[in-house]
């Protein structure tokens, strides 16, 4: 009966505490279930657009539904609209170019990247379920499907997650498979060559393979962190078909010719990203980082912060900053020097270059008062530049941007309600 | 058990909303629920924003008295009640108060105890002087215990005629998630006591602390034996201030020991623990009451605020 003849001391109340701090941190999700819909619908548009480039209306429409052992269906249809003008690759110049491409034509004078004019649209088709197996487990199942003009996707995933030590630590582990089909309008070029070299007409395969592992731990009632680690290996054809490289003299840096851009045949990617939720008394801070590394050379840093402000009236606020960077691919360049021989590999994609970017942006969700459902809007501000310099420029010719910096604004209206 | 509780007619349960009045500065709505006279505070001019914590602190102690109370028969509760013995499999949110209950079984040697229903049903703690027969007592005994409980997440299988009552956590409870509803719906900083258990979620305006008064065992709802300032953290009280049994010239409290089915004898009449949320503070204090007169060397064990008187 005397509790002091009992050696436990103060680390009762520690694991009475943690045992109520876990139920409480637990139940706050679940809680609400019985009085929560068992369908949902989300309905949402995004807006992207970057100055004088690519305009993309991206309209989507996901379903839920909560069945009563617990499995959540999900279905969902997207569509992207994307118009407007995408860099070729080529090099700017003082020199009046005109480039032609599959896509389009474009002539560019002055000193502007030259860019292709195109217009696309992708649908979109996917399909989740999520089960619970037992009290501790829990599967997850994906498949999707997509398609656009010139680029077809078929993939599924799947995902196991167990909960450990009385729910503290959750681990999970998962993969994916892809099988996606390029057919370049106008036959898929030979690279690196002029003019297109031989085209070619059947499909190109692309396949994807992705495996993905993730440990996450509750550290306190407020405080929840986790990594997650995850592996993808592409085979096939990975080029940009419309994308091409200049070629320029050794001494001026005038640009020559143009040739197709050419990438390898696989791809290894791998990320490794570190994230933290953190309740405050009503607020919440989000942050993340991401590094990622692939077999091409390039690396990337992420760093991520959201911070909820929670208003009065079910609203809520939450700015939204982010650092981006990445050092360029090996095989990315400016332009290739006429003297030398071509490289077995080259592309001038700026995606592969050394970018910079910043993102602002903030969401807003509320609600209409004697309305159903929630509204939220999000608007980021994204300015990306180059490095120039750092990796394969030509440092020769009259001084040209040839990376521009680019502005890119993004604006999402949202529309969820349960039923 | 703040001052404000004393002497308020209990309201009618199926009001739809919470009676909200002004006081001084800040906003009091008040509700009934889990049999206790219930208060949400809200030290803020607004009173919609004012009505949204209360409203919303109301409907989650209504939604945890449905689902957990032993008092009606469409829940969670009756059929583990009526299983007949059979294995029952519950959902996450009662899965998680029975892991709970089983943590502080546990913890307290078999002291807190959620299957003691039966034993509590054969005493009265009204004051008077009424004790049960040893054969009822006996009787009781032999339906009590949470070891005679299979426990295998999320199925539950519990001998026929055996009794649950998570009412020992039921209310603590309901209070933190009743404030975790609330938070999320104002900025002003609150206070939501359910029947004398308490959270506060932060200082007042101008960093002024909550001020509760604790309940005279001896003068229950007429007089305070004293005053806790309270800026954020929890506060629940345990004792025998409004239920006790006299036998043999002494007062036995409400709290039974299951492996004896008698009150504990040499508890305080009331403990008081200040924790970081009400679930915790309750149950420390249920478990120093359990200890008799260990009670406050218990506490000073834990290293945890506390009074007793």
């Amino acid at each position: 009966m005397q509790l002091e003849a009992a050696p436990r001391g103060s680390r009762l109340r520690t694991r009475l505490g943690a045992a109520a701090c876990l139920l409480l941190a637990s139940s706050a999700a679940h809680a609400q279930a019985p009085d929560s819909t068992a369908n949902t619908l989300e309905a949402s548009t995004l807006l992207y657009g970057e100055n004088k480039r690519t305009n993309v209306l991206e309209p989507a429409a996901r379903f839920t539904h909560l069945f009563g052992g617990g499995q959540i269906l999900s279905a969902e249809l997207g569509l992207d609209v994307m118009t407007g003008a995408t860099p070729t690759g080529a090099r700017a110049s003082n020199q009046v170019q005109t480039v032609t491409s599959a896509s389009g034509s474009t002539s560019t004078s002055g000193t502007e990247i030259p860019t292709a004019h195109f217009k696309d649209a992708r649908g979109v088709f996917d399909l989740g379920l999520q089960t619970p197996l037992g009290r501790l487990l829990r599967a997850e199942a994906g498949a999707h499907v997509s398609r656009e003009k010139d680029y077809r996707s078929l993939g599924g995933t799947a995902r196991l997650s167990a909960d450990l030590f009385q729910r503290l630590v959750t681990v999970s582990a998962g993969g994916g498979y892809d099988d996606d089909g390029v057919f370049p309008v106008g036959g898929t070029p030979e690279g690196l060559t002029i003019d297109r070299g031989v085209v070619r007409y059947d499909v190109q395969p692309k396949r994807v393979e992705t495996a993905t592992v993730g440990i996450s731990r509750i550290l306190t009632r407020r405080w929840m962190v986790s990594l997650d680690a995850s592996r993808t290996r592409e085979r096939g054809y990975l080029t940009e078909p419309y994308k091409i490289v200049t070629i320029v003299t050794s001494e001026e840096g005038i640009p020559v010719a143009t040739v197709t851009e050419k990438r390898p045949a696989t791809r290894v990617r791998r990320s490794l990203l570190g994230s933290s939720v953190y309740h405050l008394e009503k607020d919440i801070l989000y942050l993340t980082y991401r590094y990622y590394w692939d077999d091409w050379g390039l690396r990337s840093h992420t760093a991520d912060a959201r911070y909820r402000i929670e208003l009065p009236a079910e609203t809520f606020l939450q700015p939204h900053v982010r650092f981006y960077t990445q050092s360029a691919a090996d095989l990315f360049t400016f332009g290739l020097r006429d003297d030398q021989p071509l490289p077995p590999y080259a592309s001038s994609d700026q995606r592969l270059g050394p970018l910079r970017s910043v993102t602002l942006g903030a969401t807003v969700g509320f609600r209409v008062p004697s309305q159903p459902g929630r509204f939220t809007l999000r608007a980021e501000w994204i300015h990306q530049w180059g490095r120039v310099g750092t990796a394969g420029g030509i440092q020769s010719g009259p001084p040209v941007d040839l990376f521009p910096p680019l502005e890119i604004g993004t604006l999402v209206a949202g529309y969820s309600v349960g039923f | 058990m703040p001052p404000a509780r004393a002497a308020r007619p209990p309201r009618p349960e199926h009001e739809d909303a919470p009676a909200l009045e002004r006081v001084d500065d800040y906003w009091i709505g008040r509700f009934t629920a889990m049999a206790s006279p219930c208060e949400v505070l809200v030290d803020g001019d607004d009173r919609d924003e004012a009505l949204a914590a209360c409203s919303a602190a109301r409907l989650e102690a209504l939604r945890i008295e449905a689902k957990f109370s032993r008092y009606r028969d469409d829940n969670i509760v009756h059929r583990i009640q009526h299983a007949c013995g059979r294995p029952v499999e519950v959902d996450a949110e009662t899965a998680g108060l029975l892991d709970y209950a089983a943590r502080c079984w546990t913890e307290s040697d078999g002291r807190f105890d959620v299957t003691s229903g039966a034993l509590r049903r054969v005493w009265t703690f009204d004051g008077g002087d009424r004790v049960p027969d040893a054969a009822s007592l006996r009787h009781a005994l032999a339906r009590v215990g949470w070891r005679r409980v299979s426990w295998r997440p999320p199925v539950l299988t519990m001998p026929e005629g055996m009794e649950i009552d998570l009412g020992g956590i039921g209310k603590e409870y309901a209070v933190d998630r009743a404030a975790g509803e609330a938070a999320a719906r104002v900025r002003s900083a609150f206070l939501v006591n359910f029947g004398g258990d308490l959270i506060a979620s932060g200082p007042r305006r101008g960093g002024r602390p909550w001020i509760v008064g604790v309940d005279d065992p001896e003068r229950t709802g007429t007089a305070a034996l004293y005053r806790i300032e309270l800026t954020r953290g929890a506060l629940a009280t345990s004792g025998d201030a409004r239920r006790f049994v006299r036998h043999g010239g002494r007062r036995l409290g409400h709290i039974l020991d299951p492996s004896t089915g008698w009150p504990v004898e040499g508890a305080p009449r009331s403990v008081t623990v200040l924790a970081a949320t009400c679930l915790e503070a309750g149950t420390l204090a249920t478990l120093a009451c359990l200890m008799g007169p260990s009670a406050e060397a218990f506490l000073r064990e834990q290293n945890v605020e506390f009074r007793i008187a």
